[in-house]
């Protein structure tokens, strides 16, 4: 890992999205075991993944994983916390007027 | 010809649940109308934290209750509950106020995303963890928030919302969150969640005349899993008497002002809702704020002085510079971007106003558990 470069990795994934009355989910799963660090960014590739009302859709797919530079990644160990009101449940948007 | 189609919320195991979904979707005639509704695209975010450190949790020294409350919720009482009976009353949304449609759509997908991050957050938290208490809970807590979400979801077809998941074919960003203001944040979440809706239930059931849609008949049920959430969060937190001691407690002050201090104001951006419900957004507040602050003294040995005569004040002051500042921010331009500084700077103000009323102190019980009760 570099201090300022990023660097891409490709890995094999299982998307799975749940699109049921009683489970609405979506989640992706990396086949070889690797995992992601804070700053790291993750695209699926291919079209996207549509679940019609009442199925349960599993698809294998290939992802590129983003690396983060150490930079980024210290930078995102000092900073997300401040976002960490976004776990918070409001029931409305932050919108002032719709 | 009859055909007895068992519902998946029936499910106990989830193959069983996955092969009854899969049957059901061939009597499921709603998709075809998926077409012709409104894209709502759903954009939880993605975190990490520290999971060497989740997996360092020892919940031996409350083992007792931890073990009684997993039992509860693998038990799941709630099984089964979320899906449409006879009580699911026909919905008007055609005669529905448009203001009152617009807050209302606002209030579904809003706590349908709240759910569905909620889910991705535990399923994450499961999944990264080695830990088996843990890994267990967060599976149960995933369980139950996916089921939420699926209800809302329901109720927002009926209205004509599709939501899209879509999004995890976009470049997603892994944010970072140590694991104590996770707990924080989602104890005071679930427990906060809990508060304003068994509030609004007891309130509809003396009122139904304003019971104006049926989701509302189930948030009973649907607040204790959020109650039992903040157990599981509480226990977490009292395995560790640090977490909730020293120079944590600002911490914790922190998380109750700004947990409180934005449901107000967000409260106070949807009155036709809240009209609607009959609910004055000054008397719910204070309401939820006392029953949030009763419950949270289970773990936190502070509560918020929410009598104190500059508590009430000083929200009304965040209220308004937040209003402002919104408008300040559409109005644009110089003069915009001065006044929106300004708005800025009177909700800092409001604020620290509101964070440094002194808390009030208590001793912490020497049981944690607490029953919903309300």
């Amino acid at each position: 890992m570099g201090l300022l470069t990023r660097e891409f990795e490709r890995a094999p994934c299982t998307v799975e999205i749940s699109h049921c009355f009683e489970s609405l989910h979506a989640h992706v799963r990396f086949n070889n075991g690797t995992t992601v660090y804070p700053g790291d960014s993750v695209k699926v590739h291919g079209p996207e993944i549509m679940a019609p009302y009442g199925m349960v859709v599993s698809e294998d797919r290939e992802a590129t994983i983003i690396r983060a530079s150490a930079l980024e990644r210290l930078w995102t160990r000092l900073t997300g916390d401040f976002e960490v009101m976004e776990l918070c449940e409001f029931s409305f948007s932050d919108e002032v007027t719709l | 010809m009859n055909i007895a189609v068992k519902h998946s919320a029936d499910a106990t195991t989830v193959e069983e649940g996955l092969a009854i979904q899969e049957a059901n979707a061939k009597f499921d005639s709603k998709a075809a109308t998926d077409l012709a509704m409104q894209n709502t695209l759903l954009t939880p975010r993605f975190y990490t934290t520290d999971f060497d450190e989740l997996d360092a949790i020892d919940v031996s020294s409350v083992r007792e209750d931890w073990d009684k409350l997993i039992d509860q919720m693998e038990a799941d009482p709630n099984k089964g509950h979320f899906k449409k009976n006879e009580d699911w009353d026909h919905v008007d949304w055609e005669g529905m106020e448009p203001k009152l449609k617009k807050e209302f759509i606002d209030f579904l997908v809003s706590s349908c995303t709240a759910e569905f991050s909620g889910c991705v957050l535990y399923k994450e938290m499961k999944r990264r963890g080695n830990n088996k208490d843990i890994t267990q809970l967060f599976q149960l807590m995933a369980r139950d928030e996916a089921r939420h979400a699926g209800f809302i979801n329901d109720a927002l077809r009926e209205a004509g919302v599709a939501v899209n998941l879509g999004f995890l074919t976009q470049q997603k960003k892994y944010t970072y969150f140590r694991p104590k203001f996770i707990y924080y944040a989602t104890y005071l979440s679930e427990k906060i969640g809990y508060a304003r809706y068994i509030t609004i239930f007891r309130h509809l059931e003396a009122h139904p005349e304003h019971r104006f849609h049926p989701i509302f008949k189930w948030f009973q049920e649907w607040c204790n899993d959020e109650f039992s959430h903040g157990e599981a969060f509480a226990l977490l937190m009292k395995t560790d008497p640090k977490l909730t001691s020293g120079r944590n407690v600002l911490w914790i002050k922190f998380f109750l002002t700004a947990v409180y201090a934005t449901m107000y104001v967000r409260d106070h951006q949807r009155p036709a809702f809240h009209n609607a419900l009959g609910v004055d957004p000054d008397w719910y507040a204070h309401e939820v704020f006392t029953k949030t602050s009763a419950l949270s003294r289970q773990i936190f040995p502070i509560t918020l002085d929410i009598d104190h005569p500059r508590w009430q004040a000083g929200l009304v002051r965040l209220q308004k510079a937040n209003a402002d500042l919104a408008e300040a921010r559409a109005e644009g331009g110089l003069s915009g971007r001065l006044r929106s500084l300004g708005a800025q700077m009177r909700a800092a103000a409001a604020f620290v106003g509101l964070y440094t009323i002194p808390a009030k102190k208590h001793a912490l019980p020497v049981s944690t558990r607490m029953e919903p009760a309300y």
